[in-house]
């Protein structure tokens, strides 16, 4: 979760500007190929443009976070390999025209209408990005596809410190929505479901949002630290060839060449209990300073921790979870992921407590250099006392939709 | 049993006509004439074309035919509501309708046109059709969007009439078993009166389709606990699911007779009631979509469960009662509905995957099933229900008049 050390939010920001022109742009490409010639009409609310949607790999990877989310996994219902391409072509149709905003088609008078009309008639892009992932119980003997698995995509490990819940994990497939207003992620959820239902069925599903910088840089996660900090450059394209995307050549499967490993776990986090918790015990635990997000031996949130000059960790322990997820060594280079997480708020506990935490999200190239290594350098930290991961899966981003004749998983079911 | 059935539309129309007068003074001040290119002004960004709606000028305003997507805005220049319709000349396809514009107001449509002869009709309340001047496109893509052939109240009235007396049989033969059931319990046998309610329950759920037909009685048969102060225990639940209730959760059998009794007398009311009613011929296509989404609703969620676990059997006896509906309406469905055959295809695929779950004549509760069952069936209706949404908008009735 929280931790790992790189560039700084500072290049990120100037990312997220530079994206945004490039979307505009992309965004108007998108209206004319998709259902609508139209240019909506937008509110305040709306202005945000369209995030393309093809291109080399998936859109929400390095997608500067939206505000919302929502990660839906499904289980694959399709009788054989005809309906999974069926599917995976309606979900590349509805993706597209989704994330492009626009008019819905007139269904005409012999069906209902064609959309909810939860966004109006117009409907925005909103910055919409729609992720799909596959699980490793889709290389099952169900589809033929044993042979082309991922060669790290397995049933998510279990951890020494985690308490998963059957009904919350795993899944053949995981569809990850973002968009700045929780009513797009949701009117694009509904609309895909509505339009896959006999092929897949919900698994399990949270909707999760990242907080507005309070008061700037890497957003807070509920325990109240930044969270984030520590990403690496996504403008760095070969830094992302090296920690992101699985490139030819590496052992995995040919049709893989451009996706990228996507682990999600679920983590509650005892906020009650944390609360309960002095500063300071708090900020030894993750290793910076709870206000500016500082490293315990900085001063500003972007400095970066001087560990060589702390080898027995008095100031910033060797147990923090910063300290563990990324020592900094050279050897601990290659290991480093890209983090997405979103805060979840799903209720109450049976205690009273709160329900809420920590959609944790990730990706990378190698499972096991990059996530698992850094999960297993976790084990017994002190933080764990205070929350229990409980769901998630494996899955494995698909590579991107290259034009409009493409779809996705098309190379995988070529 | 369940909330009553979607309202048929001419319900609506009083509505609609009340809405009439009090539009119909403001209409004369507005100005017909403000026919704007509003195409420019259009946040949809689709082209637009103002067209007239009153018997005198039905269909005028179309002077620039265009093929493509595009929107007319249908504005009533008369005193009475009507219902408009936009068909293609050679077929007499329906591209688009608004129903109940009021006086003085105007709609969009959206359609997408393709090369061919088209017509506006306006149809006021309670006068006569209007047919407005044909409409040539001769440029552009062949095709438009879907058009419909449209289904009228007489081309309803056989199937309505074949599906009452099929009803009518059923309800005839649920006497006998609602009979049994009571005599059992009378007997003080609660073994012999759980399969005989389960087998009086299914008979009732094959006939599933009629159920906003058969009203108050159908409620007093077949009625959930749901909006009872007292829940199960409240003294007016009557009904298989309070018998159910207790047969399944080891009540004597003497505080079942009475409910055992009203159930019977009930059954035998509704089948004498069904002889002499008349059913809606607009509901029929509105059954052929329903009964799923009740199926959907109370069985697979284990709502109307109340102890039998028979949940998938009263969705097996239901796709029954649904395949029945649709075999009524099949030759109207047939040059009209293009789903059809998914619609067939995805009937047997939940009949053969929830057939594969019975073990010993029985299935097992939907809350018993393995995840990949479930998802199975959930997937199987989720797909079917879909597809029959499309059968109750093909065959709401259009005037032809």
């Amino acid at each position: 979760m929280n931790g790992s050390e790189g560039v700084g939010r500072r290049s990120f920001l100037r990312r997220a500007v530079a994206a945004g022109v490039g979307g505009a742009a992309a965004g108007a490409v998108g209206l004319r190929v998709a259902e609508s010639a139209a240019e909506p009409e937008r509110t305040a609310a709306d202005q945000s443009p369209a995030v393309p949607f093809h291109g080399t790999h998936q859109a929400g990877i390095l997608t500067p976070p939206q505000r919302h989310a929502a990660f839906t996994a499904f289980d694959v219902t399709a009788r054989d390999r005809g309906e999974l391409a069926e599917l995976l072509g309606v979900l590349t149709e509805r993706l597209r025209f989704l994330t492009a905003g626009g008019s819905p088609l007139p269904a005409g008078v012999g069906e209902p209408p064609s959309d909810s009309g939860m966004l109006g008639p117009v409907v925005p892009a909103d910055r919409l990005t729609g992720t799909v992932a596959v699980g490793a119980s889709l290389f099952d003997d169900r589809y033929g596809l044993a042979a082309l698995r991922p060669r790290r995509l397995r049933t998510m490990d279990v951890f020494p410190d985690d308490a998963p819940e059957d009904a919350w994990c795993h899944g053949d497939l995981l569809l990850q929505l973002c968009a700045e207003n929780p009513d797009t992620v949701l009117h694009a959820l509904r609309d895909i479901a509505r339009h896959t239902r006999g092929l897949m069925q919900v698994r399990w599903r949270i909707d999760g949002f990242v907080s507005p910088p309070r008061p700037g840089g890497s957003p807070r996660n509920l325990l109240g630290f930044k969270d984030g900090t520590g990403n690496p450059d996504t403008a760095d394209s070969g830094l992302m060839d090296r920690l992101l995307w699985v490139g030819r050549g590496a052992g995995e499967p040919d049709w893989a060449t451009g996706g990228s490993y996507q682990v999600v776990r679920l983590i509650r986090m005892l906020v009650e209990f944390w609360d309960r918790v002095s500063v300071n015990e708090q900020e030894r635990m993750i290793g910076r300073a709870r206000d500016t997000g500082a490293p315990l031996d900085g001063s500003a949130e972007f400095d970066p921790p001087r560990y060589t000059q702390d080898p027995k960790g008095d100031v910033i322990p060797l147990d923090s979870h910063m300290r563990l997820a990324n020592p900094r060594t050279p050897a601990d280079a290659a290991s480093r992921l890209l983090r997405r997480g979103y805060n979840y708020d799903r209720g109450l506990l049976p205690n009273g407590d709160l329900d809420v935490g920590l959609v944790f999200c990730c990706f990378q190239q190698d499972l096991d250099r990059q996530f698992a290594t850094v999960q297993k350098r976790l084990a017994g930290e002190p933080m764990t006392d205070y929350i229990k991961p409980y769901g998630g899966g494996y899955f494995f981003a698909l590579p991107g939709v290259r034009g409009p004749a493409d779809r996705l998983g098309g190379a995988l079911l070529a | 049993m369940r909330p009553a059935s979607r309202t048929s539309r001419r319900v609506l129309l009083p509505v609609a006509i009340t809405a009439a007068l009090a539009a119909a003074a403001a209409a004369a001040l507005l100005p017909y004439s403000s026919a704007a290119p509003s195409a420019a002004a259009a946040a949809d960004g689709l082209p637009h074309t103002v067209v007239e709606v009153s018997p005198g000028a039905c269909g005028h305003g179309w002077d620039r035919p265009h093929a493509g997507r595009q929107v007319f805005d249908l504005r009533n220049t008369s005193s009475d509501a009507a219902e408009v319709y936009l068909t293609d000349a050679s077929s007499g396809a329906l591209l688009g309708e608004v129903e109940g514009l009021a006086p003085g107001v105007q709609r969009p449509l959206q359609v997408v046109l393709g090369r061919g002869s088209y017509v506006f009709r306006c149809l006021p309340e309670d006068a006569d059709a209007v047919t407005g001047p044909t409409v040539r496109i001769t440029a552009g893509p062949a095709t438009g969007g879907p058009a419909v052939l449209p289904v009228t109240e007489h081309d309803l009235i056989p199937p309505t009439l074949e599906y009452q007396k099929w009803v009518g049989q059923g309800l005839g033969r649920l006497v006998g078993k609602a009979d049994a059931l009571r005599d059992a319990v009378d007997r003080g046998d609660l073994a012999a009166a759980r399969t005989a309610w389960l087998d009086a329950h299914l008979a009732y759920s094959r006939l599933g389709a009629a159920y906003g037909a058969f009203g108050d009685l159908g409620d007093a048969v077949d009625g959930l606990a749901d909006g009872r102060p007292g829940g199960v225990k409240d003294q007016d639940f009557t009904g298989f699911h309070r018998i159910e209730y207790g047969l399944w959760h080891h009540e004597a059998a003497d505080r079942l007779r009475a409910p055992a009794r009203r159930l019977a007398d009930d059954v035998r009311k509704l089948r004498d009631r069904w002889a002499d009613a008349r059913m809606e011929p607009a509901d029929l296509g509105v059954r052929a979509h329903e009964i799923t989404e009740d199926t959907v609703t109370f069985e697979l969620t284990g709502h109307s469960d109340y102890g039998s676990g028979s949940s998938l059997a009263t969705a097996r006896a239901q796709l029954d009662g649904t395949a029945e509906v649709l075999d009524r309406l099949r030759p109207l469905l047939e040059p009209r509905d293009p789903e059809l055959p998914g619609i067939d295809r995805w009937l047997a695929r939940t009949r053969d995957d929830l057939d594969a779950l019975r073990h010993d004549g029985t299935w097992p509760a939907p809350g018993d099933l393995q995840v990949e069952q479930r998802e199975r069936v959930d997937a199987d209706f989720g797909g079917l229900v879909e597809r029959l949404a499309g059968v109750a908008a093909v065959c709401d009735v259009r005037r032809t008049s």
